[in-house]
C-alpha cells in the first residue's frame, strides 16, 4: 500500500457511461509516482475513455479522480499532465520545423513580451531525450509516423510534466520501433521521474513500456508485471482466444494456453503470427 | 495617368486618399491572419461572416433611419462589426451542433435575407423623410474606395491596430492551439478563448475589408495573401512576410487598375491577388 503522497493518480470507484451505456464500471487505480502503468484492452473496451477521465476531458458519473493530489482539470491547468491522443490531430501542413513544434510545449506560458530563452533549452533537451535532436530543423510534415510520435512526446516533455498519458502511441509503428519506444519511455522515467500511463490494445507495446499492467474491459484486472498476463486472462479481456508471441525474440516459443506467462504480443487466434512459426492457441 | 491625377490633384486627393490609406491598412491587417485562415481551412467561415455582416449593414441602416440618421458613418461601421462578431460566434456555436458547412449555410442565408429586407426598408424610409441615402447596394456588395471618408480611415486604422496588438499578444498560445487543438489544453492554452479570439479578429478584419472590397469579395483578402505566403515561405516568419508583401502589392495594384479602368476596387484587388497567386504557383517550390 502506498501513501497518498506517492500516488500520482488515484481513481476510486469510477463509473462512466455514454448515453446510458456503461463503458467503465467501478474502476479503482492507484499509480505511483515514477511508475509506468500499461492499460491493455480491446477496441471499445473503455481505454481511451479512462484516459480522458484522468486527463479531465470527461467527468465520471460516479467515483473520484485525483491527479497529483488535485482534480484532473486543475492538474492539467498547471501543465503537469502531458497527453498524446490516439490519432495525431496536429495540422502537419503548418510551416513549422521540429524545433518550433517542441518549443510550443513551453512557449504558450511565456509572457508575450519575454523572448524564449530557457524554454528553447528545455525544448532542445526534450528533443535529445527522445532521440530526435538530429531532426530539429526538419519540417514537421516530413517525418515518419514513429518520428512524429517522438516529436509530439518531446513537446509534452518540454513542458515539464509529471504525468504522461499516451493513447495507443505505437499504432502504425513496427515491432522494432515499439521496442525503441519502450526504451525511450524508460529513459524519460530515469531522467525526469515521469509517471506514464499508456493504453493500447497491443500487448507488445504494453510489454515493452510498462512496469505494471491493467486489463480493461469495462472493469479492471491488475497484474504486477506484463509477465503476469496469461493467455487465459487475455482471452477473457479480448473475448476470444489469444496467441502470445515473444516480441523480443525472432521466433515465438510455444506453450499451452494458461500454462505460464510470457512477455509478448497478443494476437487473435484467427491471425497468423508474424514470423510464420506459429503461436500458441 | 488617372491614378496620379486622383491622388495628387488638390481637389480630388481628399476624396481618394482615405480609401487608399484604409486599403493599405486592411492589407497589413489581413496579411498575418491570412495564413491561419488558409491553414485552418477557415475561408468559408470568413465568407459566412462577411455575408452575415451584410445583415448588420441592413439592420444598422434601418435602425439609423428610425433615429432619423441617414448616409453612412464610422459609428454605423462599428455596429456592423459588432454584428459580424456576433454572427461569427453564432457560426461557432452552430458548428458544434450541426457541422460547419450547415452552420455557415444557415447564418449566411438568414443574414443576407435580413440585410436585403432591412436595407430596402431603410432606403425607403430615408427617401420618404428626405434624409441622405444609404451607400448604393453595389458599393456594399463590391466595395468602393470613394465611400471611405477620413473618419472611416481612422476607425479602420484603430481597429486594425487593436487586432494586430491582440494577435501579437496571443501569438504563442494561438499558434499552439491552431497547430493542435486537441492537446493545446495540456500546454496551458484555453482552446475556447483562442477560437473566440480568432473569430473576433477575423470578423473585424472582414468588416474592415468590406468597405474597400465589398461583402462578396472581402474574404479574398483573408485567403489569397496567405495562400501566396504559404507557397513562397519556408516557416511562419517568411510566410507572414510573403503574405504581407502580397497583400500590399495586391491592394495597391488593384487600386491602380480600379482608377485607370474605372472599375470597382474590390474585383480589381481580387483579380490582382489572383494573378499574384498564379505567379507564385509558377515559381518552383524551394526543396
Amino acid at each position: 500500500m502506498t501513501s497518498p503522497a506517492e500516488d500520482a493518480i488515484v481513481l476510486e470507484d469510477v463509473t462512466f457511461a455514454y448515453n446510458g451505456e456503461p463503458v467503465i464500471e467501478n474502476v479503482a487505480i492507484r499509480v505511483r509516482r515514477g511508475e509506468r502503468l500499461g492499460i491493455l484492452g480491446p477496441n471499445g473496451g473503455g481505454k481511451s475513455t479512462l484516459l480522458r477521465i484522468i486527463l479531465g476531458d470527461l467527468a465520471p458519473h460516479a467515483g473520484t479522480v485525483r491527479v497529483l493530489g488535485r482534480p484532473p482539470a486543475a492538474a492539467r491547468r498547471t501543465g503537469k499532465i502531458g497527453y498524446l491522443p490516439q490519432r495525431v490531430t496536429a495540422e502537419l501542413s503548418f510551416p513549422l520545423d521540429v524545433r518550433r513544434v517542441v518549443e510550443q510545449g513551453v512557449a504558450a506560458r511565456v509572457p508575450p513580451w519575454r523572448p524564449l530563452g530557457e524554454q528553447k533549452h528545455a525544448a532542445a533537451r526534450a528533443l535529445d531525450l527522445v532521440g530526435m535532436a538530429h531532426l530539429a530543423d526538419r519540417p514537421i510534415g516530413r517525418l515518419s509516423g514513429g518520428q512524429l510520435q517522438r516529436v509530439l512526446i518531446a513537446r509534452s516533455v518540454a513542458a515539464g510534466p509529471e504525468v504522461l498519458l499516451l493513447d495507443e502511441p505505437t499504432v502504425g509503428i513496427d515491432v522494432a520501433g515499439q521496442q525503441q519506444f519502450g526504451e525511450m519511455l524508460e529513459t524519460l522515467r530515469r531522467e525526469m521521474g515521469l509517471t506514464v500511463v499508456i493504453v493500447s490494445h497491443d500487448l507488445a507495446t504494453i510489454a515493452a513500456s510498462s512496469d505494471r499492467v491493467a486489463c480493461l474491459r469495462r472493469t479492471l484486472h491488475f497484474h504486477d508485471t506484463p509477465n503476469g498476463l496469461t493467455p487465459a486472462v487475455l482471452a477473457e479481456v479480448f473475448s476470444h482466444d489469444i496467441a502470445m508471441i515473444d516480441a523480443h525474440k525472432d521466433c515465438p516459443p510455444t506453450t499451452d494456453p494458461g500454462t505460464g506467462p510470457e512477455t509478448g504480443r497478443a494476437e487473435s487466434s484467427d491471425t497468423t503470427p508474424g514470423c510464420g512459426c506459429g503461436g500458441t492457441r | 495617368m488617372k491614378t496620379i491625377e486622383y491622388l495628387f490633384t488638390p481637389e480630388l486627393a481628399p476624396m481618394f486618399w482615405p480609401g487608399v490609406i484604409a486599403a493599405v491598412v486592411i492589407a497589413v491587417l489581413c496579411a498575418p491572419l491570412s495564413p491561419l485562415v488558409v491553414l485552418k481551412k477557415l475561408s468559408f467561415v470568413g465568407q459566412g461572416v462577411s455575408h452575415a455582416a451584410f445583415g448588420g449593414v441592413g439592420l444598422t441602416l434601418f435602425g439609423a433611419s428610425v433615429l432619423g440618421i441617414g448616409g453612412w458613418n464610422p459609428l454605423m461601421q462599428a455596429c456592423v462589426a459588432v454584428f459580424a462578431v456576433a454572427a461569427g460566434l453564432w457560426i461557432a456555436v452552430l458548428s458544434r451542433r450541426r457541422g460547419t458547412d450547415t452552420a455557415i449555410g444557415i447564418v449566411l442565408a438568414v443574414c443576407m435575407a435580413v440585410g436585403f429586407v432591412f436595407y430596402r426598408l431603410a432606403a425607403d424610409r430615408l427617401a420618404r423623410e428626405g434624409l441622405p441615402p444609404p451607400p448604393g447596394i453595389e458599393d456594399v456588395l463590391f466595395g468602393s474606395v470613394l465611400g471611405v471618408g477620413p473618419g472611416g480611415a481612422i476607425v479602420t486604422t484603430a481597429a486594425a491596430a487593436a487586432v494586430l496588438v491582440l494577435l501579437w499578444w496571443i501569438r504563442r498560445p494561438l499558434l499552439t492551439w491552431a497547430f493542435d487543438e486537441s492537446t493545446a489544453g495540456s500546454f496551458g492554452v484555453e482552446g475556447e478563448r483562442m477560437c473566440a479570439a480568432l473569430l473576433g479578429m477575423l470578423s473585424i478584419a472582414v468588416v474592415a475589408t468590406m468597405q474597400v472590397a465589398g461583402v462578396v469579395l472581402a474574404t479574398a483578402l483573408l485567403v489569397l495573401p496567405g495562400a501566396i505566403g504559404l507557397r513562397l515561405g519556408q516557416n511562419m516568419r517568411t510566410v507572414a512576410v510573403a503574405s504581407l508583401a502580397a497583400a500590399i502589392a495586391g491592394v495597391l495594384g488593384g487600386l491602380v487598375i480600379s482608377f485607370e479602368l474605372g472599375v470597382q476596387a474590390g474585383p480589381s484587388i481580387v483579380l490582382t491577388l489572383a494573378a499574384l497567386f498564379a505567379l507564385a504557383r509558377a515559381i518552383p517550390r524551394p526543396v
